[in-house]
């Protein structure tokens, strides 16, 4: 069944997916930090307010996926934000995250140097993420 | 040339341009048409005892309110806190930058601090600006940084050892001016060194995952004009036509590359140049050849289009043999100009080779390159093979 995107059932999918994957043990072993990833509202689309949404990863684990506040969000080592359309945009794997980052349709605040270096950690994540069976709130 | 069917890109330009023999004289009249009356310019100490200083503070007269001459090769996040500090003590509504890509680099850096508040390194990230910074205009004295029209800046961050990229889509400078009396007294090695740093600039936009149709057709002008007016600039430098038009060459490149972005050839230049302080040009010019031969099966038609802009593409020549004539009319091309031809002869050392591969691992620009650079090995063989 079709998990709801943004909803902590979703997170835990996602969650799950990455602690189960070999692959990404092995990947994101060197990987140290927290993620927040921000949604900007859109309430033509469903998104009345931002969503704030919490991910934590240390050497080839996934630790704490929920949701939190903006103060919480904002502390991340790394803060992904951007608007409703991109963030799907990339959960279905039509925009590529890296990419988007460097048109500017998505911000990050953080060290983009660590990023680039464990660029095939992201990528994994992100995969993953595509890989869960998702419905949307403007589909 | 053959685009994806699934093209999608967003080209941005903002930057207004004004050119001429002695345009630097418009400062006042572009600074006034932008509201604002209290300038701090940004320059290095090489700029002034060249004199180029005071035709801009001729003009601004009591309209400049400081000046910051304290920017080094390579400028890091101390010079632009100290730089950010200056301009807040002088109330500067407007900064003008005079001088090469470290002088820029650093003003813009100051404009987001004027505006946004904080420190340099609080600005670390992508697309974290909230509105237009407060205004920049640009007086190039080299020819081929383009930061003139970029939104990025490479900044040596002195706490990682390592030169950091941003990029930021309100940060692009509000007018550049490009005066070829400014580049007049460039020395040939420097005019050469600048000179490859745009030729990387246009070569990089046409090879980088990201090139795209407006990228593209500034990069093949760059490379025509460069290809056609470097050597005359290198050989005589008042010739001031050719001065203009290689101006004009490394703006086109700028915008180019600052859409279209960069790739390898970058990437290789900031970290090498981070540890062994190879001007930035000089690195780009003595590696890209290389870095051309490297990417070669994965950018035929890029280097195809290279070749088109050199002029050595024939009538009916296939893509595969016009870019294996692009790397060698590059590689001839830099003799040309007398640029250096080894990494050892600028400075760098063997044993900075491992350490330099390591680096360019972790630099945003090897994310566009054509051919995917899977470890470091492959960057340290391109390393030797140019040292």
């Amino acid at each position: 069944m079709a998990l709801k995107a943004f909803s902590q059932e979703w997170m835990d999918a996602w969650l799950k997916s990455i602690q189960t994957s070999q692959e990404y043990k092995e990947i994101a072993k060197e990987w140290e930090g927290s993620v927040s990833i921000i949604v900007n509202p859109d309430p033509s689309k469903g998104i009345p307010d931002p969503v704030y949404m919490w991910t934590d990863y240390w050497h080839g684990e996934a630790k704490d996926f929920h949701y939190c506040d903006k103060a919480k969000a904002e502390s991340a080592n790394f803060v992904m934000s951007g608007d409703y359309i991109r963030w799907k945009q990339v959960a279905k794997k039509e925009l590529d995250s890296t990419k988007a980052l460097m048109q500017g349709k998505l911000k990050l605040k953080g060290d983009l140097t660590y990023v680039v270096k464990h660029v095939k950690t992201v990528n994994k994540v992100v995969d993953l993420l595509a890989a869960l069976d998702t419905v949307f709130p403007d589909d | 040339m053959a685009y994806d069917q699934d093209l999608e890109f967003i080209y941005y330009g903002p930057t207004r341009v004004v050119f001429g023999v002695g345009s630097s004289r418009e400062v006042e009249v572009e600074m006034s048409s932008l509201g604002c009356g209290r300038a701090v310019v940004m320059t290095d100490p090489g700029i002034i005892k060249a004199g180029l200083l005071d035709v801009v503070k001729d003009t601004l007269g009591k309209k400049c309110v400081g000046v910051f001459s304290d920017i080094p090769q390579d400028t890091g996040v101390g010079t632009v806190n100290r730089a950010a500090d200056y301009a807040k003590e002088c109330g500067a509504d407007i900064i003008i930058s005079l001088g090469g890509g470290s002088v820029i680099d650093t003003a813009k850096n100051v404009c987001i601090i004027l505006k946004e508040g904080g420190r340099c390194e609080d600005w670390q990230g992508l697309g974290m600006l909230s509105g237009p910074v407060t205004p920049h205009i640009v007086i190039p004295t080299t020819a081929g940084t383009g930061s003139e029209v970029t939104f990025a800046t490479v900044l040596f961050d002195e706490t990682k050892g390592q030169k950091v990229l941003t990029n930021e889509m309100f940060n692009a400078p509000r007018v550049a001016i490009l005066d070829p009396k400014m580049t007049e007294k460039l020395p040939p090695l420097l005019t050469a060194g600048t000179g490859m740093d745009a030729m990387c600039h246009a070569v990089e936009a046409l090879h980088s995952l990201q090139h795209e149709p407006i990228a593209d057709g500034l990069a093949i002008h760059a490379i025509r004009l460069l290809s056609r007016n470097l050597p005359a600039c290198v050989d005589n430098g008042s010739d001031l036509v050719a001065r203009g038009q290689v101006q004009i060459a490394a703006l086109l490149a700028g915008w180019s590359f600052g859409n279209a972005l960069v790739g390898i050839v970058h990437a290789m230049a900031h970290s090498i140049g981070a540890i062994a302080r190879v001007p930035h040009g000089t690195a780009n010019g003595i590696l890209l050849p290389h870095c051309m031969n490297f990417n070669l099966e994965d950018a035929v038609e890029a280097y195809g289009m290279v070749a088109e802009g050199f002029g050595v593409r024939e009538r009916g020549m296939d893509d595969l043999t016009a870019a294996k004539e692009s790397v060698k009319a590059m590689k001839a091309f830099t003799k040309r100009i007398k640029h250096p031809q080894k990494l050892s002869e600028v400075g760098v050392k063997e044993a900075d080779l491992p350490r330099a591969s390591e680096l360019c691992m972790s630099d945003g620009s090897i994310l566009n390159n054509p051919k995917m650079v899977i470890d470091s090995s492959q960057v340290l063989e391109i390393y030797k093979k140019a040292f």
